[in-house]
């Protein structure tokens, strides 16, 4: 059997600021991700996008894995392992920045 | 095979999916757009990826599915009237009756300690479809949508009825090349009850708990009609449920998807979850 492998949009063309972050993502079945946030536009200066993990897909804490929110038209990326069934992206920004997003995970068995 | 002796297919079965294999071509309904995204009508810019879900509740652990642990999940966003989909893009090779057998469940988020019976509109199914171009009116032919959901309850109230749908928005272009047309034909506008539609379903008696359904659909691709519909123990003539029809597009011949739906009332999230279905056809 090969192994499952998918990739999911799980966020499209939404302005983000502060604070904001993807709807959860459920992916028990995958044991990594890669995560791409591409910037479709952006405003204000770049802030850090923040792993979260969840028990139960309603609470949210930290993974400890965060990376630079990408300038208009890059994109940027994390690698996760381990991190149970639950995965969202936040964003924290620069007052007055905003960020209209593309949010990618691939995501293996 | 073990899990396709829960259905009842037609002769042929096109598909079997049961999400323990993973997706099995089951995806994100993209809305059309042309030179920019923000072209995209706001009904399909909400929807977002399905999931694979082995039914996990942060009271009582994982809840599983029908015969494995996992179920395709289709979820809303937090926002009353929110809507989200997942389809599967085939094309027939035989106008004949057609077959959609499959096992589903529905529940909001769990966010309250309640029972929140009433917070999930509505969860439904449809086809996409369209003739061939050798069809009918000298290969003119139609596209063709049947369209069904179960009324879970608006406002409040507990409703429990079956519907359908015979139209949609009215076509908009898209764009400056002239190719790519939309309509939101999941708009709230338009559904009529099926007559004597109502049904009691199986719900628990807290949002962790849930009980899978069977629902099948009779449809004859020969004369674009729906045929029967049923759930559970109850059976219902669809004749006379009209499907939205419409002319013919000049690039879906023999088109042949097949999309589950579900639909929010209040700022929570509905969950459908398909443990598995089987499409099949008389030929």
């Amino acid at each position: 059997m090969l192994r499952q492998n998918q990739t999911a949009v799980v966020a499209r063309n939404e302005w983000w600021t502060d604070g904001d972050a993807s709807e959860p993502y459920e992916a028990g079945w995958a044991s990594e991700a890669m995560v791409f946030l591409r910037a479709l536009s952006a405003e204000g200066g770049t802030g850090r996008a923040v792993l979260q993990i969840s028990p139960d897909g309603m609470r949210w804490i930290d993974e400890g894995t965060a990376f630079e929110t990408p300038a208009s038209g890059q994109v940027t990326f994390a690698r996760l392992r381990e991190f149970g069934q639950w995965l969202r992206v936040r964003v924290e920004l620069p007052a007055g920045a905003r960020l209209k997003v593309l949010l990618t995970y691939n995501l293996k068995a | 095979m073990l899990g396709l002796s829960r259905f009842d297919p037609m002769k042929r079965v096109i598909c079997f999916d049961d999400f323990d294999r993973g997706f099995c071509g089951w995806t994100q309904l993209v809305g059309n757009y042309e030179h920019d995204l923000d072209s995209m009508l706001p009904g399909y810019a909400q929807h977002t990826q399905p999931q694979l879900s082995n039914l996990s509740h942060w009271d009582a652990g994982t809840h599983g599915s029908v015969d494995g642990t996992y179920a395709l999940k289709i979820a809303t966003r937090a926002r009353a009237g929110a809507q989200n989909t997942a389809i599967k893009r085939l094309t027939f090779r035989k106008p004949s009756p057609i077959r959609l057998e499959f096992y589903f469940t529905f529940k909001p988020e769990a966010t309250e300690l309640a029972l929140s019976e009433t917070d999930v509109r509505s969860i439904g199914f449809l086809y996409d479809l369209q003739q061939g171009d050798q069809g009918d009116r000298g290969g003119l032919g139609d596209r063709v949508m049947p369209h069904f959901r179960f009324l879970n309850a608006t406002g409040g109230e507990h409703l429990q009825r079956w519907q359908y749908k015979d139209k949609t928005t009215a076509l908009k272009p898209l764009g400056t090349q002239g190719k790519t047309l939309t309509h939101y034909h999941l708009a709230p506008e338009g559904w009529q009850d099926l007559p004597g539609g109502g049904q009691k379903l199986c719900y628990n008696e807290i949002p962790t708990k849930v009980n899978w359904h069977y629902v099948r659909f009779d449809f004859d691709l020969r004369t674009m009609q729906s045929m029967e519909l049923q759930c559970n123990d109850r059976v219902y003539d669809v004749r006379s449920a009209r499907p939205i029809v419409m002319p013919a597009m000049r690039n879906l011949w023999c088109m042949l998807n097949v999309a589950f739906f579900v639909e929010t009332d209040v700022d929570k999230r509905a969950m459908l979850y398909i443990d598995s279905a089987c499409l099949s056809g008389d030929f």
